[in-house]
C-alpha cells in the first residue's frame, strides 16, 4: 500500500465526517468546494500520481475516482437532508388552523320568484316555446274583451281591476298578452308557441295570501289539431319538470270565459305522493292553474280560422309555486325583500 | 249551493257516500265538498215541560220537570222563553253539542239539572239561520213531538250535503232540480220530476200588467186569496236553514222554498196594496227595502211599480210597500225572467247581492218559469189555506227557443284528443238531457233550456270529456311542425345584466309598481308627468313608480332597522313614463343600492366601508359584461334631488344620459332611516338599443411595453377623468393603458391642491419599441396637461 492511496482514504473518511457535520447548505458548499475544488485536497493528491508506477497508477486513479465520488454523494445526501429539513421547519412555521372562518366571497341570490319563473320558461323554451312579456298597462280591449270578456260579463267581478281611465288598467292577467300574440303571429310560419311571464295586478288589500301585485305566468299553443290531450301532456311534464318526476296530474271542470272546455289542474302532492297530509289538504292533490282548449270566439277574434286551427292556453302563479315548493306561508315575504329571506334561496333551482 | 242528499232522494237514489258524491262531482263537473251539518251530534232528545218553578235563587232561571221519553227529568234552564208544556230539544246527560262540548248532568245554583234544554245554534244551526222568535231563548216546537225521540231527524241536522262550489257559468245547478240532472249525468241516473198537482179550479182575476221594459223577458203571476199568514211547517223550515235561509212566515218560506227547487226566484207582495203592475226603469227616488235599508234608485234599475209606488227592484228584493206580513190576507206571487246583467248591476250598485239576484244574474231554467207558479199553489193549499187561487196572470210570455248545436263525431274527438264512438257521444249527451239527431258524422244536439251556457260545439266538446272522465285521457304533446324556442335579444341582453351583478355579489329584489306620490315624485329625474290610478286603494299604493329606487331604499331601511347593515340589492323591473300618447311608457331599468360594508371587521380582516368607487366599479363592470357599443362615461353632477351634490355622477353613452351613480343625500338616508347608502340606476331598453360591441381578437402581445409613472401638482377641483382623457389624447398611438396609482391631499402638499400618480404603459404590437418614441410622446403628454391644468409636474 502507497502513501498516496491511504491518504486518499483518510482524505475520504474526513471529508465524508465533515459534510456529515455541516448544518447549513452555504457550509456545505464550502466544504464541497474545498474537498472537490482544484485547489482542493484531492487534486493536490492526485498529483502525486506521476511519481507512481505504471502499474499502480490506474489502481490509485480509479480508487481517486472512486472517492471523488463518493464524497459527492455524501454531499448530495446531506444537501438533501439539510433541504428537507429546512422545508419542514417552513411547513410547521406556516401551518394554520384550517377550521377559523374564511374571508367571505359572495355571489348574489336571484329572486325566488325570478328563479321559480326562468326555471319555467327554460322548460318550455326546451319545447319550442317563444317567452314574450307584454305590457303592465294594457287596454281594457286586451285584457278583457279580447278574451271573451265583454264589459257586463260576471267574471269581471272576480277580477277587480286597477284602472287607469276607461279604456287603460293595469293588467289583471298575462292572457291580456293572448290578443296580442294571436294577432302578431305569422300562421304560414308555422304553429304558435308563446309563454308570457310577468307582474298582474288586482284590486285585493294585501294579506297573508293576497297581494295586489302578484306574478303569473300564461301559456299559448295554437296549430292545426291542438287537443285537450296535448294540454294534458304539456301539463304533465311541466309538473314533472317542477315537482318532480313521479307527479301525475288530473284535470277538473272549470270556467274560464277564454277557454272552453276549462279545466283546474291539481298534480299529486309531491310532499306525501298523494297519500294525504298537511301541505294537500289530506287530498293528495294539490291545485296548482288553471288551463283549456282556447275559446273559439277568441281566436275568430284575431281572425283565425277555428275549423282548421286549435289551440290550449294556461296560465300559473309563480308565487303559489314557489310558495308550495318552499313552504312559504306570506305573500308578502316575497316583496319586503328582507335580505334573510331572501338568501336563502341561494341555488334553489339548478 | 248545498245539495241535501234527503232532498236529492226525492229524485234519485244513489248509494255512494256523501264524500264519494262530492269527490266525483269535482272532478266530472263542480267543486264540491261534503258536509255534515249535524256530525258529531248524540243524545238529544225532544223533551215536554209537565212541570216549572221559579228557581229559588235566581231571578231568572227556572227549575222544569221534563218528560224524556221513558223517564221524567229535572233540568234547570235560564232561557227567558221556556214555558210549562213546551216541547224542547234536551241535550241528555253525556250529549255532544258541536265542536265536542259535552253536556254533563250537575248543580245549578243548589238544584240538580240532569241535561240542557238547548237552542237551534246549540246544535250548529247559524245563528242568523234561526228563527227570529228564538234569537234569545230555547228552541220550541210548534206542534206535539215524541218525547224521547231524537231530534236529529226532525230538525234536519242527520241530513248530509254536497255544497256546490259553482262557477258563473253554472247557474243551473243553483235549483235543486237542475242539480239532480249534474248529479245524475255523472251516475248516468234520469232524475225522476213529479210535477206540481192542482185541486179545484184556478178563479179568473183581473190584474193589468204592463211591460215597459225590454230587460223584462218574461213576466207571469198568481194571486192567492184569503191565506193565512203563519208559520210553515217544519220540514219546509229545516230545508230552509240548511239552505242558510232564515225561516220567516209561510208565504216567504214558500217562496224561497220553491226557489232553492227550482232554481226560479219567486217575490211575494200584499195583493192588497196593488192595483196594476208596471215594469219599467226607475225614477231617481229613495226608497225603504223591505230589509229596512235605504235605497237611492238609479234610472238604470228596472222596479216594478204599482201606480206611482215601487214594490221592488226587478229580480233583487222587495220594497217595505207591499212587503208581506203576518197580517197579509191576499198574496200575489211573481214568477219573472228578468236580463241577467241588468240584476246583477242593480245588485251591485245597491249592495243588495242575494239568492234572486245571484240566480238571475247566472241565469235561470226558463223552462221552469210557469211550474214554479203551479208549484207555489200547490204548496200553499197544504199550508196557507187559500180560498182561492187565481189563473197564471201573464205580464209578458216569455219566448223561448231551443238552442242547437251542431258538432261532427270527427271534430269532438279531435279537440279531445280521443276516439269515441257515436253511440258514446250521443250516451252522454242522453244522461245530460240532451237530445240528438245524427245525420251520419253530423250531430244536431239540442239543449234544455236550464243550461244557458251552451251555445257552440265547444260547448259540447267539454261535456263529452267531463263526463267521459278527463282522467280517462292520456296526455301527447302537440305534434306540428317544428318550432325554435326563445327568449327575445333584449330579455338574452337583461338576463346578461342580471348575471352580472349577481356574480358581483348584489341579492336580486322585486318591488311593487304602485307607489305613493312622495316615493314617485323621490327620484322622477325625468320629471316625468305622473300617472295615477283612478280608484287607488291605499294612499300607499296610488302612483305608477318612475324610478326603482325609491323601493330599493325602503328595503334597505327594512333591513337596516332589523339589524341587517350590509345590504347590496338590485331591482331589474319597469318604470312609468308619460309620453304621448295615453298609455305610458313602460322602460326597464336595473337599480341597486349597496348600504354597509363590503369587508365585515373579522379576526384577520379590517372593516371596509362601502364608498362611491365600489359601486361604481360594479356599475362598470356590469356595461363592460354588457359589451355595449358605445363610449360609456362617468360625470359630475349635483343635479340630482336626493342624492349628494358631490358623490354623484350622471352615466352617458355617447354623450346621452342613460343613468346615474351616486351616494345618497344626507338630509335624505334620515328621512328614509338608511344609514350611508349609495345607488345606482340604468336605462336597459336604452342600454340594449346600443347594440353589442363586435370582438376582432387579437393575438396577446409579442414585444415588451414600456412604462412610465407621471406625478402630478394641480388644483383640487380638476378632475382625474379630464386629465387622463387629456393624456390619451396627446399619448399617442402606441399609448396603451393609463392607470392611477395615486390621489394624496394633505402634508407637504399645498392646500387647494392634490398631488396625484399616474401609471402610463405604452405598446408596440408589430415591433420593438424604441425609448426615443416613448420619451416623445410622455414629453407631448407632460406639455398638454402644463398647458390646458396648469399642472406642475413632480
Amino acid at each position: 500500500m502507497t502513501t498516496l492511496e491511504e491518504r486518499l482514504k483518510m482524505l475520504r473518511d474526513e471529508g465524508i465526517k465533515s459534510i456529515r457535520e455541516q448544518n447549513h447548505s452555504k457550509d456545505l458548499n464550502e466544504v464541497r468546494v474545498n474537498l472537490l475544488g482544484k485547489k482542493g485536497p484531492i487534486t493536490e493528491a492526485l498529483r502525486g500520481m506521476k511519481d507512481l508506477s505504471a502499474e499502480e497508477r490506474p489502481k490509485i486513479g480509479t480508487l481517486a475516482n472512486a472517492v471523488r465520488d463518493e464524497i459527492q454523494s455524501a454531499i448530495e445526501l446531506r444537501s438533501k437532508e439539510l433541504n428537507d429539513a429546512l422545508i419542514k421547519q417552513k411547513l410547521e412555521k406556516e401551518t394554520i388552523d384550517v377550521t377559523l372562518p374564511s374571508q367571505p366571497q359572495k355571489v348574489g341570490t336571484e329572486h325566488i320568484l325570478t328563479q321559480t319563473i326562468s326555471d319555467i320558461e327554460e322548460f318550455f323554451i326546451s319545447l319550442g316555446y317563444k317567452v314574450d312579456s307584454g305590457f303592465e298597462v294594457e287596454e281594457d280591449y286586451y285584457n278583457f274583451e279580447r278574451l271573451n270578456i265583454p264589459q257586463d260579463h260576471p267574471a269581471r267581478d272576480m277580477q277587480d281591476t286597477f284602472y287607469l281611465s276607461d279604456k287603460l288598467l293595469m293588467r289583471t292577467q298575462t292572457s291580456a298578452q293572448e290578443g296580442r300574440d294571436l294577432e302578431n303571429h305569422d300562421f304560414s310560419k308555422g304553429p304558435l308557441k308563446v309563454i308570457s311571464p310577468g307582474v298582474v295586478y288586482r284590486r285585493d288589500d294585501d294579506d297573508a295570501t293576497h297581494s295586489h301585485q302578484f306574478h303569473q305566468l300564461e301559456g299559448l299553443v295554437v296549430d292545426k289539431n291542438i287537443s285537450m290531450a296535448d294540454l294534458k301532456g304539456t301539463l304533465e311534464a311541466l309538473c314533472q319538470h317542477v315537482f318532480g318526476k313521479e307527479r301525475e296530474i288530473r284535470f277538473r271542470p272549470s270556467y274560464f270565459p277564454f277557454t272552453e272546455p276549462s279545466v283546474e289542474v291539481d298534480v299529486s302532492c309531491f310532499n306525501c305522493g298523494g297519500e294525504g297530509c298537511r301541505i294537500c289538504k289530506y287530498t293528495g292533490w294539490i291545485e296548482v292553474l288553471g288551463a283549456g282548449l282556447s275559446h273559439p270566439k277568441v281566436l275568430e277574434m284575431s281572425g283565425i280560422d277555428t275549423n282548421i286551427y286549435s289551440g290550449f292556453a294556461f296560465g300559473l302563479g309563480p308565487e303559489r309555486f314557489a310558495m308550495l315548493k318552499y313552504g312559504i306561508t306570506d305573500i308578502r315575504d316575497f316583496y319586503t325583500n328582507d335580505v334573510r329571506f331572501l338568501e336563502q334561496f341561494k341555488g334553489a333551482i339548478r | 249551493m248545498k245539495i241535501s242528499r234527503n232532498w236529492l232522494n226525492e229524485y234519485i237514489q244513489l248509494n255512494q257516500s256523501t264524500a264519494d258524491i262530492a269527490n266525483k262531482i269535482s272532478l266530472t263537473g263542480i267543486e264540491s265538498m261534503p258536509v255534515y251539518i249535524g256530525k258529531d251530534l248524540s243524545n238529544l232528545v225532544v223533551g215536554h215541560i209537565t212541570k216549572i218553578e221559579d228557581h229559588p235563587d235566581s231571578d231568572h232561571m227556572h227549575i222544569c220537570q221534563v218528560d224524556v221519553g221513558e223517564k221524567e227529568i229535572q233540568i234547570v234552564c235560564g232561557a227567558p222563553n221556556v214555558a210549562l208544556d213546551q216541547y224542547v230539544i234536551v241535550a241528555l246527560d253525556g250529549a255532544t253539542l258541536p265542536d265536542g262540548v259535552k253536556i254533563k248532568k250537575g248543580k245549578l245554583r243548589g238544584e240538580e239539572s240532569n241535561g240542557m234544554i238547548c237552542g237551534l245554534d246549540e246544535l250548529g244551526v247559524k245563528v242568523k239561520n234561526v228563527p227570529e222568535e228564538f234569537h234569545n231563548g230555547i228552541y220550541v216546537f210548534d206542534e206535539a213531538q215524541k218525547p224521547g225521540e231524537s231530534v236529529l231527524d226532525l230538525l234536519g241536522l242527520s241530513d248530509e250535503m254536497v255544497d256546490l262550489d259553482i262557477t258563473p257559468n253554472r247557474g243551473d245547478t243553483l235549483g235543486m232540480r237542475g242539480a239532480a240532472w249534474e248529479i245524475g249525468a255523472t251516475y248516468d241516473e234520469k232524475p225522476n220530476f213529479v210535477d206540481p198537482k192542482l185541486s179545484g179550479s184556478p178563479k179568473n182575476i183581473d190584474l193589468d200588467i204592463d211591460v215597459q221594459s225590454d230587460k223584462v223577458n218574461g213576466y207571469q203571476a198568481v194571486v192567492l186569496e184569503d191565506v193565512k199568514v203563519g208559520k210553515s211547517p217544519l220540514w219546509m223550515q229545516r230545508r230552509l236553514w240548511n239552505q242558510d235561509i232564515q225561516p220567516t212566515n209561510a208565504v216567504l218560506d214558500i217562496a224561497n222554498y220553491v226557489m232553492i227547487e227550482y232554481g226560479q226566484p219567486i217575490q211575494a207582495y200584499d195583493y192588497d196594496k196593488i192595483a196594476g203592475l208596471k215594469l219599467q226603469n226607475a225614477e231617481t227616488q229613495e226608497v225603504i227595502m223591505s230589509d229596512g235599508t235605504e235605497v237611492k234608485l238609479s234610472s238604470e234599475d228596472i222596479v216594478v211599480m204599482s201606480g206611482e209606488d215601487v214594490l221592488s227592484i226587478a229580480g233583487v228584493l222587495d220594497t217595505d210597500f207591499a212587503k208581506v206580513t203576518e197580517d197579509t190576507k191576499n198574496v200575489l206571487f211573481e214568477s219573472a225572467v228578468f236580463d241577467g246583467a241588468t240584476v246583477r248591476k242593480e245588485a251591485q250598485r245597491h249592495d243588495l247581492r242575494n239568492n234572486s239576484s245571484n240566480r238571475f244574474e247566472k241565469g235561470i231554467d226558463t223552462s221552469l218559469n210557469g211550474l214554479a207558479l203551479d208549484r207555489i199553489v200547490e204548496l200553499s193549499e197544504d199550508i196557507l189555506n187559500p180560498s182561492d187561487y187565481s189563473q197564471h196572470i201573464v205580464g209578458k210570455e216569455y219566448n223561448y227557443s231551443p238552442t242547437t248545436i251542431s258538432a261532427t263525431v270527427t271534430r269532438i274527438n279531435s279537440l279531445i284528443g280521443i276516439e269515441l264512438t257515436t253511440d258514446e257521444i250521443i250516451n252522454i249527451f242522453d244522461r245530460l238531457g240532451f237530445a240528438t239527431i245524427v245525420d251520419g258524422e253530423n250531430l244536431k244536439v239540442t239543449v234544455p233550456a236550464r243550461r244557458n251556457d251552451m251555445s257552440i260545439e265547444a260547448d259540447l266538446v267539454e261535456e263529452v270529456i267531463r263526463i267521459y272522465g278527463y282522467e280517462n285521457l292520456v296526455g301527447t304533446l302537440p305534434t306540428g311542425k317544428q318550432t325554435k324556442g326563445g327568449y327575445t335579444d333584449k330579455r338574452e341582453f337583461s338576463n346578461r345584466l342580471r348575471y352580472s351583478l349577481l356574480s358581483q355579489g348584489m341579492d336580486e329584489a322585486v318591488n311593487f309598481s304602485l307607489l305613493s306620490k312622495k316615493e314617485v315624485e323621490d327620484f322622477n329625474v325625468n320629471e316625468t308627468k305622473l300617472v295615477h290610478l283612478l280608484h287607488p286603494m291605499t294612499e300607499d299604493h296610488e302612483y305608477l313608480r318612475t324610478s326603482l329606487i325609491p323601493s330599493l331604499v325602503k328595503n334597505v331601511a327594512y333591513n337596516q332597522a332589523r339589524k341587517e347593515f350590509n345590504v347590496r340589492l338590485f331591482d331589474q323591473e319597469r318604470i312609468f313614463e308619460k309620453g304621448h300618447s295615453d298609455r305610458p311608457n313602460e322602460i326597464e331599468y336595473i337599480s341597486g343600492a349597496i348600504s354597509g360594508n363590503i369587508v365585515d371587521k373579522s379576526w384577520n380582516q379590517k372593516e371596509q366601508k362601502v364608498d362611491f368607487y365600489y359601486v361604481k366599479g360594479i356599475v362598470e363592470e356590469m356595461i363592460s359584461y354588457a359589451n355595449l357599443d358605445a363610449n360609456i362615461e362617468f360625470e359630475a353632477t349635483s343635479d340630482i334631488e336626493n342624492l349628494h351634490p358631490g358623490q354623484t355622477a350622471k352615466i352617458t353613452a355617447n354623450g346621452k344620459m342613460i343613468g346615474f351613480v351616486g351616494k345618497l343625500h344626507p338630509q335624505y338616508q334620515d328621512e328614509m332611516n338608511v344609514n350611508d347608502t349609495y345607488v345606482f340606476e340604468l336605462n336597459v331598453d336604452q342600454l340594449f338599443a346600443f347594440g353589442s360591441k363586435v370582438i376582432q381578437s387579437q393575438p396577446a402581445p409579442k414585444y415588451p411595453s414600456i412604462s412610465r409613472d407621471l406625478a402630478l401638482l394641480v388644483k383640487k377641483d380638476i378632475l382625474s377623468g379630464d386629465i387622463i382623457k387629456d393624456i390619451f389624447n396627446n399619448g399617442g398611438k402606441y399609448l396603451e393603458d393609463v392607470e392611477i396609482f395615486d390621489v394624496y391631499q394633505g402634508d407637504n402638499i399645498e392646500r387647494g391642491y392634490k398631488s396625484l400618480g399616474y401609471h402610463l404603459v405604452f405598446l408596440n404590437r408589430s415591433d420593438t419599441l424604441t425609448d426615443e418614441e416613448v420619451e416623445q410622446s410622455f414629453d407631448q403628454i407632460k406639455d398638454s396637461l402644463v398647458t390646458k391644468f396648469a399642472v406642475e409636474i413632480r
